[in-house]
């Protein structure tokens, strides 16, 4: 083996030792970038679907397929806080529409703690319960659902909120964040309706 | 050979970078399809919303229209509005309005039923004067004026409070409560002959009086004692078939009532100049709805010219009205106001349709003087049942919606 054999070595090596440097970089930066977007996708995929939900169920309050029995519908919200909110509406129990059936439905933000063991230290469950049934949690990383209510007059309610039939006016504001993300980076999507308009509350 | 090497070296590359590439660009896609796609849905739904409303003003402006909209181009979208009447006896009609953008369809149903003036705690065309709702003034159902509504300090209104023309507050800092919610600019005019068709329905099914000054009229549960003067004779009879569609009208006559009204009626007096009902005790309800909520006992108090609390022994110590008033020309108050003596309170359970608002007492600050306070509550039934024949407004009101 020669002086020019050993260059050869050594500087295949070399080169070698460099496009693996680099695949390694690139490995790590394409893991990064597949899971930064993968959840961003499925960020963007729940806060999507939550705020269709939400948006649903706040346009029915005081909803009823029966009309006749919701007497006052201007009455239907019954508790009206910053992050919790329940009413009273018709729910599409079984996919099937609505059923006639008066039912209460409560939206609640629960606290981070009840989500320790994921990494964001922010999420919660957001609850949506049905006629005081035992509360399911899914995780979709909100980390704020945040309610504010105004009068007929369009100013803003102060807390707490006495008579919730005060309430003519809704605005949301819903943030999701991932619930685990690559180096503790989160992303986060927001999404907010400035004025819902629940019709039924004041359709007499 | 390296020149081979080096090939494959690009080609391998170029295939990592390129499946790399292509699946970054699927999750960018699928990321902006979720937008997209809510905005289609939002749009959709924002179309079928513009549709029933669009269709729910042209009922209002004619409600005979059941023309509805078929294909109509609107916000880059398609629109189709059906009108259907779902029950023909009570007039019910339902707004069936489907919005379509991209492909995705968005539904909005409005149910819709005729508007009666019995739906109101509180109606007036004239609020008499510069006469201000006060802190301490509660109405606790459904309030319209077609005057200003004046407030001073902090009035509660627990139904939705209308006004053709606006809100006044003096002072400026007055803080009224709307707790079913405040409209301005809503013009609904007591009509000048409501009164007829009910005349046509007592001839039709229900019992009309003629030729007669006064007719007392005393409902006994289910019997209905009839005289035609203060010591003239009594005649009774059952109630029910007296007035099979529960409508008693006196034409050109003073009615004047009281008793226990067991079923639904309406008892109307018309005439130019008398067409007034006095009340000269007690008028309830068999069952009172606060208590049974099944009541179906519901009472009609319609007059073209004044309803009055009359001057009497009976009623100097409160006087108990279940029913909803309807004074087409004048107003509700109590006979000799300002000097008949302080006569406890009036205990109404119903509502009041007036054109002008009359007096009931006069007070020194807090204390009465002379005649009575007031303690008015909504009966709740009257948000969608009303009593026979009672007068409506001549439009639908939406009772329901779907989105």
């Amino acid at each position: 083996m020669g002086f020019s054999d050993i260059l050869d070595l050594a500087g295949s090596m070399l080169i070698g030792g460099l496009i693996m440097l680099i695949l390694f970089r690139m490995n790590d930066a394409a893991v990064e970038n597949v899971y930064n977007n993968g959840g961003e996708l499925s960020l963007q995929q729940n806060l999507a679907v939550t705020a269709q939900v939400l948006e649903e169920d706040f346009r029915k309050i005081g909803y009823c397929a029966t009309w006749k029995k919701i007497i006052d519908p201007s009455k239907s919200i019954l508790l009206a806080d910053s992050n919790k909110i329940k009413f009273i509406t018709d729910v599409d129990k079984d996919g099937s529409g609505p059923d006639g059936i008066v039912d209460t439905l409560l939206y609640a933000l629960g606290p981070a703690s009840e989500l320790a063991q994921t990494p964001n230290p922010r999420d919660r469950f957001l609850y949506r319960i049905v006629n005081n049934e035992t509360p399911k949690g899914v995780n979709l990383g909100v980390t704020q659902f945040k309610l504010v209510y105004f009068d007929a007059l369009g100013d803003t309610i102060n807390f707490p909120i006495t008579v919730p039939s005060e309430v003519y006016t809704i605005e949301i504001n819903l943030t999701v964040e991932n619930t685990s993300g690559y180096n503790e980076q989160y992303s986060s999507a927001f999404w907010r309706q400035i004025r819902l308009v629940a019709r039924n509350l004041r359709n007499r | 050979m390296a020149g081979k090497a080096a090939l494959f070296l690009v080609l391998g590359f170029s295939i990592i970078f390129l499946t790399i590439g292509k699946n970054f660009g699927g999750l960018s896609t699928r990321a902006v399809d979720n937008l997209t796609d809510y905005y289609t849905e939002t749009v959709a739904h924002d179309i079928a919303v513009s549709g029933a409303n669009m269709a729910a003003n042209k009922v209002f402006l004619d409600p005979t229209w059941t023309a509805g909209y078929h294909d109509v181009s609107y916000a880059n979208g398609n629109l189709n509005v059906t009108v259907n009447v779902v029950d023909a006896f009570k007039n019910i009609r339902q707004i069936n309005s489907v919005g379509s953008f991209n492909g995705v369809t968005s539904n909005v149903s409005v149910t819709l039923q005729p508007s009666k003036f019995s739906k109101f705690a509180y109606y007036s065309i004239s609020e008499g004067g510069t006469i201000y709702w006060i802190t301490g003034d509660t109405v606790w159902g459904p309030f319209h004026t077609q005057d200003y509504l004046r407030v001073s300090g902090n009035p509660v209104f627990w139904g939705k409070a209308t006004t053709k023309r606006k809100l006044i507050k003096n002072p400026s800092s007055s803080q009224p409560k709307f707790y079913g919610g405040f409209e301005k600019g809503v013009d609904l005019p007591l009509p000048t002959d409501g009164l007829t068709p009910i005349e046509n329905a007592a001839d039709a099914g229900g019992h009309k009086f003629t030729g007669q000054d006064t007719v007392y009229l005393t409902f006994a549960v289910d019997s209905l004692k009839i005289k035609y003067s203060y010591s003239g004779p009594t005649t009774t009879v059952l109630t029910s078939a007296y007035a099979p569609n529960g409508v008693i009208f006196a034409k050109d006559a003073v009615v004047r009532l009281q008793g226990i009204v067991k079923g639904q009626y309406s008892v109307v007096a018309s005439g130019s100049t008398k067409g007034k009902i006095y009340l000269d005790d007690n008028i309830v309800y068999n069952t009172d709805p606060r208590v049974d909520p099944t009541s179906e006992d519901m009472l009609g108090i319609i007059a073209k010219n004044e309803i009055f609390i009359t001057d009497n022994a009976a009623n100097n110590d409160d006087i108990n009205i279940h029913g909803s008033i309807y004074s087409e020309s004048k107003g509700f108050g109590a006979e000799h106001y300002s000097t008949r003596p302080i006569s406890g309170e009036i205990n109404l359970l119903g509502g009041i349709v007036q054109n002008t608002r009359q007096a009931v007492g006069t007070f020194s600050g807090s204390s009465i003087n002379h005649g009575f306070s007031k303690r008015y509550r909504y009966d709740e039934r009257l948000m969608f049942s009303s009593p026979p024949m009672y007068p409506g407004t001549g439009s639908f009101e939406i009772v329901s919606w779907l989105e």
